[in-house]
């Protein structure tokens, strides 16, 4: 706190004898330590801890937009596990986030090995691999819906003028099978610079000399990479998948503008979901809960990787 | 909500200032300009983007005179359609936001407690131009009052290539029934111009499931609007119809459909036939596209139990918060002006249908031959739900793509039974979960 001379003089003797005794009470460990954490533990209330705690409680009710209900205990949930929409979202989100995760990781990992090699253009290269995480999702995703457009669909274009695909070609957004290889393609293209990027971190950490001591004793470049490579990115890399993890199983805007859920709700997630319920169709209720289903799931997968990276 | 409910004032409070100070913040960044504080009288207006853009900026220009002349100020905020339930509803939550919006579908239902009635305004323009068609009419009277006023509907004709049917040897002949079109479609898939209604998370979707459905006198629920009435040898009959339809005159791509996919269909030459408003070709004219002098429509095809139409029907409601409620019931009666709603009409190509009958008489219709069978389609349409009463079960099936969704399995794979079953357990419960009006 910087105080001009101005002000401690024109605050006389015994209010600057007041301020001195402020500015000890201030400068206290406990005390400026909690001053410091203050507007960021304000800034979480108001905008996690309340909402959180508001979607809680419209979970317990039975609250339409506008119109708040009464207090209706456990009904959304035991509703929304009885429903065949529900059950079926939560399959697909396993098998959306299995999948995404696991090409991510892969290829995330195999991305960040191949940027750690020194290379021409290393900064140009190393910055365009982040665009797809760039570029806002919605938008991004709109070029993507063109792509898979069932009339104009530039992937089947090409896959039919190269001869791997066979005329007509998948009806990427119309087929269960097809739609669900389109979102995960598109949460992976998205997601994956994220996972690089930040393995690579991990990787350029490794020290050289490890490296040049494994090939002394005749390593050779995959025993490298399991031996050495691995193990020491391992903290890094449990930590991105646990991001990735909550951003997977959270996504919205790919499944919104792709599918809407379609087709025969086949790509539903959580929260795309918890819109068509809880905004679309008013249910706050009901959405809050559908919407809250995650956080068990995600909460135990936290604690899990936490403690393993604990561990670690 | 109660507004005088001394129940946790902090939250409401912190709720409204939150909602009101986003909702401020994004249309000040959308207008591009700083707001201007302790103006004279403001009325703001929430609508959609228009299908047929020249009728937004009409209204605009309507809206700006009605300024002009009542010495305020008139906002016409619009925006995507898809977005406006989430806009609309956080509007409901917060109690802050426009004074009026372009309600649709089960909006009046929905928002019953929290809508301004406006009796008086219905009552006096139904009387001036002839009386309010009965599916608009239906559409915005609750059992507390007219919770809206129906603005315009939207016609859901056949629209049709002539070129791809003379072709195929049908001459000037158009389907006239759902048995036709599955007829013609065969042939015309042989000859490469399949037909095209989506099956898919869409609202395009619905609006012909209903139609064909109460064609064939297959219901979704009773009359009474609380038994749940889609497990039927009628609906049945429906989901054979659509699968044959599918398989023999259609093509895979419909399941993927949004509601423009089937506009590119028709648009891209590939298309012989399609449900949909008049938008395509008001396009394919505004564009220039040669394929304009081969479009034309027909009235939607009839069944067994004669031509029925669900056609989207869109309405005004002014929003209990408002501040203005009266000035918003001046420029809703100002927008019905004689003058005002037939340069409105002209604006959309003939794509806004007048909801009283005198202004229907419009020489836009008359005139275009392409156009002349619109009107006609007022005589056999009826709300969603039908013969139930429009609620918000009904929109919750509509939201949830039940109808759709069950014949997509049905295409897929799932036995008839199966899928109705499935259909019937999703009514049931959008029906048990019905939000109730105090």
């Amino acid at each position: 706190m910087a105080v001009g001379p101005q002000v401690l003089e024109a605050a006389g003797s015994g209010g600057a004898g007041r301020l001195a005794r402020l500015r000890e009470w201030w400068e206290q460990e406990e005390v400026f330590g909690y001053g410091l954490i203050l507007p960021a533990l304000a800034l979480l209330v108001a905008l996690v801890a309340f909402p959180f705690g508001m979607a809680i409680y419209f979970s317990l009710s039975d609250y339409w937009v506008g119109s708040p209900g009464g207090f209706v205990g456990l009904a959304n949930y035991r509703e929304i596990l009885g429903n065949e929409i529900f059950r079926q979202t939560v399959q697909n989100s396993f098998v959306f986030t299995a999948i995404a995760l696991t090409l991510k990781t892969v290829l995330g990992v195999w991305l960040a090995m191949l940027l750690a090699r020194p290379a021409r253009f290393k900064r140009l290269i190393r910055g365009a691999v982040l665009l797809p995480f760039v570029i806002p999702t919605a938008l991004s995703t709109l070029g993507w819906l063109w792509m898979f457009d069932s009339l104009y669909s530039v992937v089947n274009w090409t896959g039919i003028r190269l001869g791997v695909i066979t005329p007509p070609g998948p009806n990427w957004l119309g087929q269960a099978t097809y739609a669900m290889i389109a979102v995960i393609v598109v949460n992976v293209w998205r997601g994956l610079p994220f996972f690089a990027i930040t393995t690579l971190a991990g990787l350029v950490a490794v020290p050289r000399e490890y490296y040049e001591a494994a090939e002394v004793d005749g390593a050779g470049s995959w025993s490298r990479f399991w031996l050495v490579t691995l193990p020491l990115i391992k903290p890094v890399l449990a930590v991105v998948i646990l991001f990735s993890t909550i951003f997977t199983f959270g996504d919205f805007n790919i499944v919104y503008v792709l599918t809407r859920g379609g087709p025969m709700n086949t790509t539903h997630l959580f929260a795309t979901l918890a819109y068509q319920v809880g905004l679309s169709g008013g249910n706050l209720g009901q959405g809050a809960a559908i919407a809250l289903f995650i956080f068990p799931l995600l909460g135990a997968v936290v604690f899990f990787q936490l403690r393993y990276i604990r561990k670690e | 909500m109660d507004q005088t409910a001394p129940r946790s004032p902090q939250r409401r409070q912190f709720l409204r200032t939150a909602a009101g100070t986003t909702a401020g913040m994004a249309s000040w960044l959308a207008l591009g300009k700083a707001p201007a504080f302790a103006q004279k009288r403001e009325l703001t207006f929430l609508s959609w983007n228009h299908f047929v853009p020249a009728a937004d900026d009409e209204l605009r220009k309507q809206a700006e005179a009605f300024a002009k002349a009542n010495n305020c100020a008139v906002r016409v905020d619009t925006m995507a359609h898809l977005q406006m339930p989430a806009k609309i509803a956080a509007e409901a939550q917060s109690q802050s936001g426009h004074d009026m919006y372009r309600s649709a579908g089960a909006d009046p239902f929905l928002y019953e407690n929290l809508h301004a009635n406006v009796d008086d305004v219905v009552d006096k323009l139904g009387k001036q131009y002839g009386g309010w068609y009965p599916f608009c009419a239906q559409m915005c009277q609750t059992a507390s009052g007219w919770k809206a006023v129906p603005w315009f509907w939207v016609s859901f004709p056949a629209t049709y290539n002539m070129a791809h049917f003379k072709k195929a040897g049908f001459g000037d002949s158009y389907p006239k029934t759902w048995a036709e079109l599955l007829s013609m479609g065969k042939v015309l898939k042989k000859q490469g111009n399949p037909v095209g209604i989506p099956i898919s998370h869409c609202s395009d979707a619905h609006s012909t499931y209903w139609s064909v459905a109460w064609s064939y006198g297959a219901k979704v629920i009773e009359a009474d609007g609380k038994t749940p009435a889609i497990n039927s040898d009628k609906t049945a009959q429906v989901i054979e119809w659509y699968k044959e339809l599918f398989k023999d005159a259609m093509e895979p791509e419909v399941l993927s459909w949004d509601d423009a996919g089937n506009n590119r269909f028709i648009l891209s030459g590939k298309g012989s036939w399609i449900h949909n408003p008049v938008s395509p070709y008001n396009a394919a004219l505004k564009e220039k596209m040669p394929i304009a002098d081969d479009i034309n429509h027909h009235n939607s095809p009839a069944g067994p139990a004669g031509a029925h139409s669900a056609p989207p029907a869109l309405s005004m409601a002014i929003w209990k918060f408002s501040k203005n409620p009266e000035l918003a019931k001046e420029f809703m009666q100002y927008l019905f002006r004689k003058e005002n709603y037939d340069a409105w009409i002209v604006a959309s190509n003939a794509f806004n249908h007048p909801p009283l009958r005198h202004l229907a008489d419009h020489p836009i219709w008359a005139k275009n031959p392409k156009f002349a069978m619109l009107p006609k389609e007022a005589e056999f349409a009826h709300p969603r739900g039908w013969p139930a009463k429009p609620s918000d079960a009904i929109q919750r099936i509509d939201d949830n793509y039940v109808l759709a969704d069950m014949l997509a399995k049905s295409i897929n794979g799932m036995p008839t039974k199966r899928a109705m079953e499935w259909a019937q357990d999703q009514v049931s419960r959008a029906l048990k979960g019905q939000l109730k009006v105090s």
